[in-house]
């Protein structure tokens, strides 16, 4: 295995592949804070060359944390699909970037081998593309789910509706939701963050939920993002889930402090399969979002990258219907700015893709990261031309409980008319039985939320 | 000449040299655009129903798929708002002025601060050098005021709430330490700090990350024998502390029962029983609680309460109902902006 490289008479020598990995990836804070990014631009590419070089199967036998210490890696090496592994397992790094872009590579074929992939292969290509190369392979990969309705086929944008309040009003909860619906929005999901994370107010949520989706016929599926064990009891207590959430990460002791494992998650996912209320057969919701492991000094000396894809490496196991990574609400101490917060979207939609996940983004900041409305703006378009499957909306962006800015239920239906994108088909048709769309343009019913009772 | 040559050469005869485009026709006078709520009867029903459950910018309409200008200007305005008090710093001299000990952390810059939280959670040499020198020692509760990711909120109602805690505090007879102010600080510096002058409580009180339209939060946190290693498992705190929010001296009765608590039962965090407390520390003894808060029209053209435009807003723009909340008082002084975000 060659961990050096040479630019300009300088040679450039790495210790492991975890530390070219590190060295590899385009600026970032978090990165800089765990100490493990490029020193120089230079070294960066240098990094990049030794990475370029790495086959698959030396990037399988070399993950950023060691079999005996961490269960997602030995998930990730005890899953693997020998066949879709034996098809790539000699190609570069460099070449598999290649093979993503070449005209032949069509979405069944990604699918065909994405089994055989591990998340530090997925990240280790990532880092050798820009991001319109992270969107053309991204836009490639296909990924369709079935829930109350078909997320993910070509030409759609969906979105999930967002409607937290700071106290769990569920009368306050209902206004938002109407709102976002009556603008087209809500297919891929109806989900509440809740300010209190019991299960009574869980189940009460979800039945109010369970209620409107009932009453006006809409065609999605709702979910209320507690914690898993918290929505565990909520479905003892009888109530309708259609979605089951959880936020993961990517190391075992990463996902301890989340209060997960994959043995809780076995649990949950086995439940949540004889109870749905929804049709199956996907039922699952993660969120993810890069600098988590590192947040609880779990991340073992790895990248926010790596360690983002082992998220997904652990998600695909439950063949979710949604996977979202909230891009920029950790915070600059990991995403500094809008250059970093749109790298870090476009990065995290095609490993997910790749790996075989629905990916959505909540492209996002928190106040006090460097990043302007227009760049926020301009990410929601960068995501849906790569074929992101859905994106946040709230109204106005504003999320009132948790004091961050994401995308709104006005930037739903602006999107999809520039990039020619429609809901999935289910939630298509209703919304021209009510009115609300006319195709991709404004129906009669458009921003009324008395259309929906 | 090539085949494609012929054939490019035949394409550009047949598109002809004239402008590509027919000229426009002349501008018919456009009317200003109406806002697309099928009637301001059901929309008004809507917004008022609404305002009375939420203060989510619902009910709004929109121009097309997009926002009507005075939602975007509201929405700037408060974008500001909350960029201003990030940007915010103290200015030098300010603890000085007030009667306070100023100690800052080791972060050098704002953004410094930003990025490196550790460098934030530990007094830089000089800082711990006075505060050895200069703060009593062996305190029941040490009070600590700081900037966090607001100065608006810590130089506004920042001293209120410590000037309102210290009254409490002084009520039940407990020793005080030296009144301090940190710069650039992260709520853990409080260990550090607790740790020196060896205080029974140590309480930060500090401005907290903003919210769209909202500088001025704070958040107080409390953790009995401060050390440094302290988690946030150790910690109890109270957010949303501001005159919309929890008013100051309310804030500042419900702290000092949780102090009380603390040094009756010797611990903090999630530990601390406060089931006796619960009906009077109301929300506080909830966890992440956030008291609803109401949101301000910020965006006046003219004086505030002056006579709009004429023909204007009125006829298809009028502000939903709960934009219209309140008229914002005098502007907060927002002292010392450091330079422009990068």
């Amino acid at each position: 295995m060659q961990l050096k490289a040479t630019i300009r008479g300088r040679t450039y020598a790495f210790s492991s592949v975890k530390e070219v990995l590190g060295r590899s990836n385009p600026p970032k804070s978090g990165d800089d804070l765990a100490g493990v990014s490029a020193r120089e631009a230079v070294e960066r590419v240098a990094a990049r060359a030794v990475l370029a070089e790495l086959t698959l199967a030396e990037l399988r036998e070399n993950p950023v944390v060691p079999y005996e210490e961490d269960e997602l890696t030995r998930l990730v090496e005890d899953s693997l699909d020998p066949q879709a592994y034996a098809a790539i397992r000699d190609l570069t790094v460099g070449q598999l970037r290649e093979w993503l872009l070449e005209p032949g590579t069509t979405g069944a074929l990604i699918r065909s081998i994405s089994p055989g992939l591990t998340p530090e292969m997925a990240a280790a290509v990532c880092k050798l593309m820009s991001n319109l190369d992270l969107m053309v392979a991204g836009a490639r990969c296909e990924v369709v789910v079935r829930a109350n309705s078909t997320l993910g086929l070509p030409g759609r944008m969906s979105s999930r509706i967002q409607p937290n309040h700071p106290t769990d009003s569920v009368q306050g909860i209902l206004c938002s939701t109407r709102e976002g619906l009556s603008y087209g929005c809500g297919d891929a999901v109806i989900g509440v963050n809740p300010a209190t994370d019991t299960p009574e107010s869980t189940a009460e949520i979800l039945r109010a939920l369970h209620d409107l989706r009932v009453r006006n016929q809409i065609p999605t599926q709702h979910c209320v993002l507690s914690h898993v064990t918290v929505q565990m009891k909520a479905l003892e207590l009888g109530c309708p889930m259609d979605l089951m959430f959880q936020s993961l990460a990517g190391s075992e002791r990463a996902n301890r402090a989340f209060g997960i494992s994959v043995g809780l998650m076995d649990e949950a996912s086995e439940l949540m399969r004889a109870r749905t209320t929804n049709q199956g057969p996907n039922f699952m919701y993660f969120e993810t979002g890069q600098g988590s492991a590192l947040s609880s000094e779990a991340h073992h000396g790895a990248d926010q990258v790596t360690m983002e894809a082992r998220c997904y490496g652990f998600a695909r196991r439950y063949q979710p219907f949604l996977v979202n990574t909230v891009v920029g609400f950790i915070g600059p101490e990991y995403l500094e700015s809008g250059r970093q917060i749109t790298r870090a979207g476009l990065e995290d939609h095609f490993m997910g893709k790749l790996l075989g996940l629905p990916m959505g983004c909540d492209a996002c900041f928190t106040y006090h990261a460097d990043m302007s409305q227009d760049e926020l703006e301009s990410l929601k378009v960068l995501l849906g031309a790569a074929g992101c499957a859905y994106l946040m909306s709230l109204p106005v962006g504003d999320d009132i409980m948790l004091n961050y800015q994401s995308s709104s239920f006005h930037d739903i239906p602006s999107v999809r008319a520039l990039l020619g994108k429609r809901p999935t088909p289910e939630f298509d048709a209703w919304l021209h039985e009510r009115e609300i769309m006319d195709g991709l343009s404004p129906g009669p019913r458009f921003g009324d939320p008395e259309v929906i009772r | 000449m090539s085949l494609t040559r012929e054939l490019m050469s035949a394409l550009r005869a047949r598109l002809g040299s004239a402008s590509p485009l027919p000229p426009p026709p002349l501008a018919p006078a456009i009317a200003p655009p109406s806002r697309v709520f099928p009637s301001p009867a059901t929309r008004n029903a809507f917004a008022v129903e609404a305002s009375e459950h939420t203060t989510a910018l619902v009910g709004i309409g929109a121009v097309g798929t997009r926002y009507a200008t005075d939602v975007v200007l509201q929405f700037q305005a408060e974008l500001a708002v909350a960029h201003e008090a990030v940007a915010a710093e103290l200015p030098p001299g300010w603890a000085e002025e007030h009667g306070l000990l100023g100690l800052k952390s080791r972060v050098g810059s704002h953004r410094e601060f930003l990025l490196r939280p550790d460098l934030g959670r530990r007094l830089d040499s000089e800082s711990l050098a006075r505060l050895e020198e200069r703060a009593a020692k062996d305190v029941d509760v040490q009070l600590i005021l700081a900037d966090g990711l607001s100065a608006v909120a810590c130089m506004g109602s920042g001293l209120a709430l410590m000037e309102a805690l210290a009254r409490e505090c002084g009520s039940r007879g407990w020793r005080l330490g030296t009144p301090l102010v940190a710069r650039y600080a992260r709520v853990w510096l409080q260990d550090e700090i607790g740790q020196v002058v060896r205080a029974r409580v140590a309480a930060i009180l500090l401005g907290e990350r903003p919210g769209l339209g909202t500088g001025d939060g704070l958040s107080a946190y409390l953790v009995y024998e401060p050390r440094i290693g302290k988690t946030d498992g150790d910690r109890n705190m109270m957010s949303n502390i501001h005159p919309r929010g929890v008013p100051p001296p309310q804030a500042a009765r419900r702290l000092a029962l949780l102090v009380a608590a603390m040094l009756e039962q010797r611990r903090s965090g999630v530990s601390l029983d406060l089931g006796a407390l619960g009906a009077e520390l109301g929300e506080a003894a909830s966890t992440g609680y956030r008291a609803p808060q109401r949101r301000e029209r910020l965006v006046h053209v003219g004086e505030p309460g002056g006579p709009g435009r004429p023909g204007g807003p009125g006829e298809q723009g009028e502000p939903p109902a709960q934009h219209q909340y309140s008229k914002p008082g005098p502007a907060p002084g927002i002292p010392h902006r450091k330079e422009p975000r990068r």
